[in-house]
């Protein structure tokens, strides 16, 4: 089997909801590794936009993803799991006083350009590689839509929240493909890590 | 210029060694298809857009290539043949000459505009059996694929399923068949289909139909070949009424079913089955 872990914000609750579930992952990350092998499990580390394209295409067969790159993707993989880790939001910002809807940069074309559908609004949209916000703030464009954790960002360059877009929430993902050819083996992983998800629940109440 | 080397999108010439080799493996299809009395049809590369827009949702739509010719009619490239064989037969056909087993060969070029670029011109040989809706007809074309995938030494594994299940359940079922996730207020038979431990005898209350004719298949086949998938389902099962079924080899190698209502939105209403093979995906 092979897992392809998110490099970046979610990677360590991503190898933790596999260490609880009973699996060896990897721990040793001093060298530039991205492949590791262990407990029969093949572990590769991508870069969290492309997990739903290894596993859309069968090269992982499951990962995990968030919602905002499953979305953006269009990635076709079973969803099984939702977990409460790493949530945020997807948020339409702009500066206090920015002019009305026109541009909008973003490192999601495809969400923003269903948003705009969806609403009925009419704007261009820029795609950007990261640090969207300062888009806004230098009126590169008059809104950015960009994922919003703390709200921390946004603050600090003082700029304000204007729509949700989407709630964002990582997934397990799993390929079509690999579940109807192995059913046994991919409902016993998302059995593993859904037992582990309910036991963590039980522990949190009083 | 800019296009000096690079094609449009999706498509590429073969050369010689690939076409050799694409000539081999068609050849032999096609004998093995002709043993089994099937009978060969050539469809059109390009077709009007207009008769098919009923059948075909938006997001399908955008995965052909279209254009205006020149009366101005809005045309596309072949992107799937079954509706194209529907609408050539439908006007033609007697009673007295069904039921038709028939196949076609070609390209079909998809642009689906997504990032994870699957975006190709395919060659494909399908095969359809026109005019028998009955369980016989099911067994007969799911042992004629899996006949085709050790026609090249491969082992085949189909996985099949009934979508007439799913829609017999509600919108919220459908989601979370899709998604493959459930939450506490998914109806227990839902859970029980995603979660692998539904039965026919859970499914035969509210789909009696589709539970008995997958219940005769089970009888006929060899369930090591022919793997039952209750919670097989996906959005946009288009325009498959029943039995739906995928191919593997070492990969996805064909998908198919029966789609009984197709004929009858050309003119004439008779059952079928069908299934396409992609040729890149054999050897």
């Amino acid at each position: 089997m092979r897992i392809a872990i998110p490099k970046g914000r979610l990677q360590d609750r991503a190898l933790g909801v596999f260490a609880a579930a009973g699996f060896d992952v990897p721990d040793d990350f001093s060298s530039r590794k991205l492949v590791f092998n262990t407990g029969g499990v093949e572990w590769i580390f991508v870069k969290d936009c492309d997990v739903p394209v290894y596993v859309e295409h069968g090269a992982a067969d499951a990962g995990i993803a968030g919602l905002d790159q499953i979305l953006e993707h269009e990635c076709t993989a079973y969803q099984p799991l939702e977990f409460d880790f790493g949530r945020c939001r997807m948020m339409l910002i702009a500066a206090p006083g920015a002019p009305p809807l026109a541009t909008i940069a973003t490192k999601y074309p495809r969400i923003t350009r269903q948003y705009l559908d969806g609403r009925g609004l009419r704007a261009e949209i820029v795609p950007l590689g990261g640090s969207v916000e300062l888009a806004a703030v230098l009126s590169l464009t008059s809104h950015v839509i960009d994922l919003v954790e703390t709200g921390e960002t946004v603050r600090v360059h003082k700029l304000e929240m204007q729509d949700l877009v989407a709630e964002i929430s990582p997934r397990l993902i799993v390929g079509k493909n690999v579940y109807r050819t192995k059913p046994r083996e991919m409902r016993e992983l998302i059995a593993r890590i859904e037992d582990t998800k309910n036991a963590s629940l039980q522990s949190q109440l009083p | 210029m800019a296009a000096r080397l690079r094609y449009p999108t999706g498509v590429r010439p073969l050369l010689i060694d690939e076409t050799a080799r694409r000539r081999r493996i068609e050849t032999r299809f096609i004998e093995a298809l002709e043993r089994a009395a099937f009978a060969e049809v050539v469809l059109p590369i390009i077709d009007y857009v207009e008769p098919y827009a009923a059948l075909v949702d938006r997001d399908a739509n955008r995965q052909s290539y279209r254009f205006v010719d020149r009366e101005g009619d809005l045309v596309a490239i072949r992107s799937d043949f079954t509706p194209m064989l529907a609408r050539a037969l439908a006007p033609a056909m007697r009673d007295d000459e069904l039921p038709l087993r028939l196949f076609y060969r070609g390209d079909v070029i998809r642009c689906e505009a997504s990032r994870l670029g699957v975006n190709r011109e395919l060659f494909q040989i399908g095969a359809e059996l026109v005019g028998d809706g009955s369980v016989e007809a099911d067994i007969e074309m799911l042992r004629l694929a899996a006949g085709l995938v050790r026609e090249f030494n491969g082992k085949p594994t189909i996985v099949y399923n009934d979508v007439s299940i799913a829609a017999a359940l509600g919108a919220s079922a459908r989601e979370a068949l899709v998604t493959k996730r459930v939450d506490p207020s998914t109806p227990l038979i839902v859970r029980k289909l995603i979660g692998g431990q539904a039965t026919l005898d859970d499914v035969a209350p509210f789909a009696p139909e589709a539970a008995a004719r997958l219940d005769a298949i089970g009888a006929a086949l060899d369930p090591e070949e022919f793997v039952l998938h209750l919670d097989d389902f996906e959005e946009g099962a288009g325009y498959y009424t029943g039995l739906r079924f995928r191919v593997y080899g070492k990969s996805l190698l064909a998908q198919g079913g029966r789609y009984d209502n197709l004929y009858a939105r050309f003119g004439t209403p008779a059952a079928a089955i069908g299934f396409t093979f992609t040729i890149e995906e054999l050897d």
